[in-house]
């Protein structure tokens, strides 16, 4: 489970994160949403370490992780998926896929292809693109890829951030399918932090609601899919 | 046609050798966003190393591996002791305006240059001395005929060449290069696949000393040791990185050569007094008509 | 200055009027690099350009230093024109390098036009002797003492014109673009043509330097080294890169730093060798300590006022 208490990011004197609190249940879809600027990525970035907190404490199954570098949260099982450049537009897709199983290749030696093999097999559009370079691919498959590279790392928690910017709706729905599939599967946690509330909430099992670095709900998804008031006063809808 | 020759051979090799330094250049800035001037000081001192050694009575080859190894600690040394502490530092008000963060990295570079010359010159005092080659220097005879190439050209174009193959092979083929590509690309996404990016950075130093170690131990047969011989390189090795595109391994090669071709045929057809001026002038045209460089990709001005 | 002058012994008042002398020196970095975050490895060369126009104008044309002087500082703000219109386009280790590119190819005239500036030989010139009318009131100085009324003035000049700069609205834009040139252009700040400004400016600063560090005696390649570009920066950096006190500490740091190793260290039997580069070893190691431990310098750390 990840127990996120009281944290505190700021830059410089912006205030980012005004003491968020909630917890992520294991191999469940939890997804953050709210307008823009309510600090749904500072979030991420913060629970994946490229961002420092001033306060509070991030804990990932009795593990507290605040402090730490990202290469070390990584190896904690967490993987992190941030929005746009996701992907090295200079590497190929095999390279940038492989990136993300590099530092498995000790420990793991023998599961490192099986990893690679699985993420073609829910993506099977990267396996025919996969000596052109990344920067070649169209958004959709771009995203795909980010998704893929941190799948490879065998994570327990996948931190996916906007994975529907810039993506037309079919495409969408078929990257939320696979992620959505694949925590139903293999017990994956998913932290999800959408835009487009209305895709997440159809989704997921969980969701909290941001504004300004704040709380505001912290309800089961139905639930929040289904307050109307909630709804118009933060998402707009 | 013999002069023609003869500055040809001594283009490819010099520019073989300027081709390594540009090559070092271009290393440390992809893994580390820095250019380090103090580059060839460390090749200095590790042919200071070499030098000592054999005259000490070693095999020439075991101080050529040594002066790699010094080379490559002395790289990684600097990136641990000067480079990554520097680039931890808060946000103080100086470091807040965008000039001084790049123009910090470079003066640190500067002065380790110095304490490197002056450690040198209490080491091993200033006088120029010789230093070995592992080939004869004079023209090659085949069939009876003089060459306008010396076997040791010869040898420094095999040893460039196959340097230049492993380094391609080791960035394009192992787990290792990946990382080290990656790092230099993105950093952000490569920490988040989990690579060590302070650990890769600098072994792009260790490499990147390593290679200069190389360029140092093969020019200085030509000319003479002394802490400030490698000047001269570092200004025509930096030339020949933004001719050829300072973020381009290609371009690093094929700028070295550039630079050895027009070096080599300023001296035998003009005079060796205007070699200086015509590296300006090569340096100023390119950062005129095409700064990027000839094979740079369109950021690689990021600073 | 003066009543410290004439306590010192002769190599004392030498190395005050060094420090005077190189303190112009040092301003013209403190101004390109502390105040419009530009870097040039080539102050040393435009020292030098100051310092040939002098030689050549006493020599050939018979000016006395009063004019020479003055002349030499208009050649030099030309090169500086010339400088920046090359560089004004370039940052960061580009500026560095292309600087230092030409601070290393502009030497190489001395040999190549070896009958105008005759070489690695160089032009023998020095501030002569001082005119009868300044006898007679004040007495007949030594040469070393005629040396630092020569260069008081003008550094009592360079002083004026610094700080002056520094508060105008000159100056004021130069920080701006220094800290984020984006900001500045958008703000209708032309950079590129204030960027060759502060170049034509440092550049004259440099110039008068290299006149008064020639006219100590000899004006050629091996009084203004490639390494005179380096020294001018550290002891910009060493004292404080943003100001004009930092410039002046600076400058005493390293003009005096030989004297106070081999005074701290007089008493141990050191090799030639190592006696000859200690100080530019320490004078390096020092620069490298306050660039990653307070790049700020010595002035730096108490500076609230200015920017």
């Amino acid at each position: 489970m990840l127990k996120i208490e009281n944290l505190v990011t700021k830059f410089g004197s912006v205030v980012a994160l005004d003491g968020v609190s909630f917890s992520a249940q294991e191999s469940k879809i939890t997804t953050v949403i709210g307008a823009n600027g309510a600090g749904k990525s500072t979030l991420l970035r913060t629970i994946s370490g490229l961002e420092r907190a001033s306060q509070g404490d991030i804990t990932w199954q009795g593990d507290s992780i605040i402090g730490k570098r990202p290469e070390d949260i990584v190896r904690m099982g967490i993987a992190h998926v941030p929005e746009g450049h996701a992907v090295i537009s200079e590497l190929s897709v095999e390279e940038n896929i492989s990136m993300g199983s590099l530092f498995r290749r000790r420990k793991f030696k023998s599961d490192v292809q099986v990893a690679i093999d699985e993420a073609y097999q829910l993506f099977p559009r990267l396996l025919e693109r996969r000596k052109q370079l990344a920067g070649t691919l169209s958004g959709g498959e771009r995203q795909m890829l980010a998704i893929s590279r941190a799948l490879v790392s065998r994570p327990q928690l996948l931190l996916l951030d906007e994975p529907s910017l810039g993506l037309a709706p079919l495409v969408v729905e078929q990257i939320i399918d696979s992620v959505n599939t694949l925590c139903r599967t293999t017990g994956l946690t998913v932290l999800l932090v959408e835009q487009n509330a209305n895709t997440a909430l159809g989704v997921a099992d969980h969701g909290v609601l941001l504004a300004l670095g704040k709380v505001v709900a912290d309800r089961p998804a139905a639930e929040l899919k289904a307050d109307a008031n909630l709804r118009a006063a933060y998402l707009g809808y | 046609m013999n002069t023609f020759l003869a500055a040809l051979f001594s283009g490819t090799s010099r520019g073989a050798i300027f081709a390594l330094v540009a090559l070092g250049l271009v290393i440390v800035w992809r893994g580390a966003g820095i250019v380090n001037f103090a580059q060839m000081g460390q090749a200095m001192f590790s042919t200071y190393i070499a030098s000592t050694l054999i005259t000490n009575g070693s095999n020439y080859w075991v101080g050529f591996f040594v002066a790699l190894f010094a080379g490559a600690a002395m790289g990684a040394l600097l990136d641990i002791l000067v480079m990554r502490p520097l680039s931890n530092k808060k946000k103080t008000e100086l470091l807040s305006s965008e000039s001084m963060r790049a123009a910090v990295p470079v003066i640190a570079s500067l002065g380790i240059l110095g304490a490197l010359q002056a450690l040198a010159g209490i080491l091993w005092a200033a006088e120029e001395r010789g230093f070995p080659a592992p080939a004869k220097q004079e023209g090659l005879s085949v069939g009876g005929n003089v060459m306008p190439f010396t076997s040791f050209d010869i040898f420094v174009i095999s040893v460039v060449a196959l340097t230049l193959i492993i380094t391609t092979l080791f960035f394009k083929k192992t787990s290792v290069g990946l990382a080290m590509r990656a790092t230099a690309l993105n950093q952000e996404v490569a920490k988040l696949s989990g690579i060590r990016t302070n650990r890769t950075r600098t072994l792009s130093w260790a490499i990147s000393g390593a290679a200069s170690s190389l360029a140092g131990l093969l020019i200085t047969p030509t000319s003479n040791l002394s802490p400030n011989t490698l000047d001269l390189v570092l200004i025509v090795g930096f030339t020949a990185a933004v001719v050829g595109g300072l973020d381009s391994p290609a371009g690093a090669v094929l700028g070295g050569f550039i630079l050895g071709m027009v070096i080599s045929f300023v001296t035998f057809y003009d005079t060796p007094e205007d070699v200086f001026l015509s590296i300006l002038a090569v340096l100023l045209l390119v950062l005129i008509i095409r700064p990027r460089g000839i094979l740079g990709s369109k950021d690689v001005r990021r600073v | 200055m003066l009543v410290l002058g004439s306590r010192f012994d002769a190599y004392n008042q030498a190395q005050l009027a060094v420090v005077l002398i190189l303190f112009i020196g040092v301003l013209s970095v403190t101004i390109l690099t502390g105040i419009s975050g530009q870097l040039s490895l080539g102050q040393g060369a435009l020292m030098a350009v100051g310092g040939y126009s002098t030689a050549l104008l006493i020599i050939n044309h018979k000016l006395s230093l009063w004019v020479a002087i003055p002349l030499s500082i208009i050649s030099a703000g030309i090169a500086g024109l010339l400088l920046g219109v090359a560089a004004a386009r370039l940052s960061g280790p580009y500026l560095a390098g292309t600087t230092l590119v030409i601070a290393l190819a502009i030497p190489t005239l001395a040999n190549r036009f070896m009958s105008i500036f005759k070489g690695d030989e160089g032009l023998p010139v020095d501030v002569g002797y001082p005119p009868a009318w300044f006898s007679n009131i004040f007495g007949e100085p030594s040469y070393e003492k005629w040396q630092i009324y020569v260069a008081l003035p003008f550094a009592a000049l360079a002083l004026f014109f610094a700080s002056n700069i520094l508060l105008s609205r000159s100056g004021r834009m130069w920080r701006a673009i220094r800290d984020n040139e984006l900001a500045a252009s958008l703000n209708g700040v032309n950079y590129s043509r204030q960027k060759i400004y502060v170049f034509i400016v440092s550049a004259s600063f440099a110039g008068l330097s290299g006149a008064l560090y020639g006219l100590r005696g000899l004006v050629g390649p091996s009084v203004y080294p490639v390494s005179l570009s380096l020294t001018l920066l550290t002891a910009a950096v060493l004292g404080g890169i943003r100001s004009i006190s930092g410039a002046f500490i600076g400058t005493v740091i390293v003009v005096y730093l030989p004297d106070w190793i081999e005074k701290v260290l007089g008493n141990f039997e050191l090799s030639e060798q190592v006696s000859n580069f200690l100080p530019s070893l320490i004078s390096s190691l020092l620069l490298i300590l306050t660039v990653v431990i307070n790049p700020a310098g010595v002035a730096g750390t108490r500076l609230h006022k200015h920017k």
